[in-house]
């Protein structure tokens, strides 16, 4: 054929390969969470909080590591507390204690703040990694409606270039996100919480029975620390909501008491200087059937662990 | 600004693209070379524009004084032969001090125990390339061998954009008289396709072939502590496949970005892994540069006119160089003492007049260059040896699942879990099997091209290839940026 016309194929075709692509990506943003970040319950948060929350009225931002997002459940927490009229929840899996104070810095994207609870356990806190690349003025943008229509274009574009790893996740989420019964499901209440509705310890194998070395990294206490101290600065309540350790493990490993004990002791001296308060809850009136595996709650138990919390909060704001 | 991102594919190729032919049609002849020049300089800026003004001066001085030298009798006070020398000087200079100060200092540290402090020079990019070109041109000039250029077109001879960062590296004689042809000074349709053609075969080898086997040998070579047989021989063939797809994928996407332009750059490769001896991969791989070592370096040594000893100390110290070109570093000196000396053997086995089943011949040129890719890629010699301990004494462990394939040979072989490095990578083995498939029975790109017609099987292949467009996202630097 004439160089001309399979010129014109060529590009042709090579346009309605990128209409498509296009189409493709406007079709999965609609319907998945773009992969803004490396972290998927991250990336579904941001999603959901532009598309649900309205900014102005969330007074509680609860933030941690899976702990966070099994353990404080945030409409039950708005439920049983006197103070929390609406809670959002940017607790994001796996997070150390240095990608929670990062999380932090979203906080500016609530206005009239008026509350922070960092949910942890002492299993969280045996590395000093950071996200890297973390963009919290966009992710505030975004989450707030102000990214100008270019920069968001631009971090839609950024997030979706990989078309294959946008492919991979639309197919993975049905099974692997929206079900209650996994550790990795997202099925988020209209706070961004995750009740997980795991009740049997069959197939959850060592995370059930094998406790985690009591290895807490210094720099973790230090964010704990500079956490307390941004909220005081901003007039903000800081609450360190200390999860229960699955009782029987409690009892039965040294290292486990040892290790909540050092997380108390720790915590308490980081936060005192700040006002913050440390909310203990290993003596919750737990059993085996409120947990999901060694750290994490099921629905049953994050209910008992967030009446507490608001509990603590009321009484804490009372004092004022 | 990388030839595999989207900022150039979408951005600075298609504006370069209409404006330089843009002001040809309009003959503004001398604007639309101008107008190369600035876009290239841009391209090249994109990186760092602190570089920017080494490349000026570095090409106002080489033009001012190939001026000099092609009019010898305006030299009053200065013989021809010291202008040379003293371009030649100011080249090495150049590339000496930002590419080997700190190497030297070390090594002077590490001899007297002295302390002088790295100077910790970034390397400016392209700069062995140009500097390189330049010399080329400042030789020929002394020689005679050049016409008077004006200042615009030597600029264009030395930034053109497509060859300017990692080659392949042009010559004056071949480049010159491409921009001057009235010819090239029209869209030429042809053209666009054979060039799109090569230039997204190019774009493929590097993001969907290279950058797969790059994850691979970086963990063999940088993460690994040790390993065993087969993780270490799949390392090795990883950086080896890797290096090739690498850079002639990028000298593909060169050649193709060139020929929309309608300028032929030179071949840079021709299936070295084909190669059956030690000289013939050094006529297929980097060709450019083995014609420049071999014009500028081993024939003005005196090449084989001075008998077999000579001969063989020439070829030692050219490729003594050749290595020290890639990079400051012993291992990369080494490498080039490896090839030395390797040809200095096939010459002499040359002289033998025996000759090797062919077969067998391809077999050990191939493990050669597998195994000193080694030292080529190693960041150190503890980590060259580390491989090449895995390669030849590592344990041999086969994965379990092939048990059942060796009968009563199973007893005396070791199965187990074959790697823990690579246990996840399913398809690694494939791989390897494709890339070697392609490098030794697939024909390459330049008989691609040569074949090229614009029909619906090269529509569909150069689509193919497209596709890779999909996988910028991983944009990452080609191996040669760093030499």
């Amino acid at each position: 054929m004439k160089a001309k016309t399979y010129l014109r194929i060529l590009f042709g075709t090579l346009v309605l390969l990128f209409a498509l692509a296009v189409g493709y990506v406007y079709y999965f943003i609609e319907h998945y969470p773009p992969p803004f970040t490396n972290r998927i319950s991250l990336d579904a948060k941001l999603k959901y909080i532009r598309n649900n929350i309205d900014v102005n009225k969330i007074d509680t931002f609860i933030v941690g590591s899976s702990i966070g997002l099994n353990n404080v459940i945030g409409s039950i927490l708005e439920k049983e507390s006197k103070c929390v009229k609406h809670a959002v929840n940017l607790s994001v899996y796996e997070a150390t204690t240095l990608e929670a104070e990062q999380l932090m810095q979203l906080t500016k994207t609530f206005p009239n703040l008026k509350r922070i609870i960092y949910s942890a356990q002492y299993s969280d806190l045996p590395h000093p990694w950071r996200y890297e690349n973390f963009d919290a003025n966009t992710y505030i943008g975004y989450m707030n409606h102000t990214l100008s229509w270019w920069r968001l274009l631009k971090f839609y574009f950024k997030a979706c270039n990989n078309l294959l790893f946008c492919y991979e996740r639309s197919q993975k989420w049905e099974n692997k996100h929206m079900q209650p019964d996994k550790f990795t499901s997202l099925l988020f209440d209209h706070t961004c919480s995750v009740p997980l509705k795991i009740y049997k310890q069959k197939g959850v194998g060592g995370r059930w029975y094998l406790p985690h070395p009591p290895i807490m990294h210094i720099e973790s206490f230090r964010a704990i620390a500079r956490m307390a101290k941004s909220a005081k600065e901003h007039g903000i309540y800081f609450y360190v909501a200390h999860q229960p350790y699955r009782p029987e493990l409690y009892k039965k490993h040294k290292s486990v008491r040892d290790g909540i004990a050092y997380f108390d002791q720790k915590v308490t001296e980081a936060i005192k200087e700040y006002n913050g308060t440390l909310i203990k809850l290993q003596n919750l009136p737990l059993n085996n059937s409120h947990f999901a595996d060694r750290t994490h709650l099921n629905d049953r138990g994050s209910a008992i662990s967030t009446k507490a919390v608001a509990k603590a909060i009321d009484n804490r704001e009372k004092e004022k | 600004m990388l030839f595999n991102s989207y900022e150039f594919i979408f951005l600075f190729l298609p504006i370069t693209y209409f404006i330089y032919f843009y002001l040809n049609k309009k003959h503004l002849t001398e604007a639309s070379k101008a107008f190369m020049v600035f876009a290239s300089l841009f391209f090249y800026s994109w990186w760092n524009i602190k570089y920017l003004p080494l490349i000026l001066i570095s090409m106002i001085f080489n033009y001012s004084l190939g001026r000099e030298l092609v009019n010898p009798k305006k030299l009053k006070t200065i013989s021809k032969k010291t202008l040379l020398w003293i371009g030649i000087a100011f080249n090495l200079g150049l590339l000496g001090y930002f590419k080997y100060m700190d190497f030297f200092i070390a090594n002077i540290n590490r001899l007297t125990g002295s302390e002088f402090k790295l100077l910790h020079l970034a390397l400016p990019l392209a700069i062995s390339f140009y500097t390189f070109q330049q010399i080329a041109y400042l030789v020929d000039s002394y020689r005679g061998e050049t016409k008077e250029y004006d200042f615009l077109n030597y600029a264009v001879f030395v930034t053109f954009f497509p060859q300017l960062i990692a080659g392949p590296i042009v010559h004056h004689k071949e480049m010159m008289p491409q921009f001057a042809k009235t010819k090239n000074k029209v869209i030429r349709l042809e053209n666009i396709a054979v060039g799109l053609f090569i230039f997204f075969m190019g774009l493929f080898k590097k993001v969907v072939i290279a950058d797969t086997f790059a994850t691979w040998a970086t963990q063999g070579f940088d993460v690994a502590k040790n390993l065993n047989m087969l993780e270490a021989w799949s390392a090795s063939l990883s950086y080896t496949f890797q290096l090739y797809f690498d850079f002639s994928g990028y000298t593909d996407m060169a050649i193709g970005l060139a020929l929309l332009f309608n300028i032929k750059l030179p071949t840079n490769f021709l299936s070295p892994y084909k190669a059956t001896s030690i000289q013939d991969f050094w006529r297929r791989w980097h060709i450019t540069l083995s014609h420049f070592l071999r014009d500028y370096i081993y024939i003005p040594l005196g090449g084989n006119r001075k008998g077999e000893i000579r001969t063989y100390i020439n070829l030692f110290i050219t490729f003594l160089l050749g290595g020290l070109w890639h990079g400051a570093g012993w291992t990369f000196v080494f490498w080039g003492t490896l090839h030395g000396l390797a040809l200095i053997i096939h010459r002499a086995w040359q002289k033998l007049k025996i000759k090797l089943p062919l077969i067998l011949a391809w077999f050990l040129t191939f493990n050669f260059i597998n195994i000193a890719w080694v030292f080529f890629r190693a960041k150190s010699f503890d980590d060259a040896l580390k491989v090449l301990k895995g390669m030849f004494t590592g344990d041999f462990i086969l994965p379990n699942s092939w048990s059942h394939l060796f009968g009563s040979l199973k007893s005396s072989l070791h199965f187990g879990e074959w790697s823990k490095l690579y246990a996840n990578e399913s398809y690694m083995g494939l791989w390897l099997l494709i890339a070697f498939i392609i490098v030794v029975a697939m024909p390459n790109s330049m008989e691609w091209k040569d074949r090229f017609k614009t029909n619906f099987f090269y529509l569909i292949l150069t689509l193919f290839f497209a596709l890779s467009l999909f996988m910028l996202y991983k944009k990452s630097e080609f191996l040669y940026f760093n030499f």
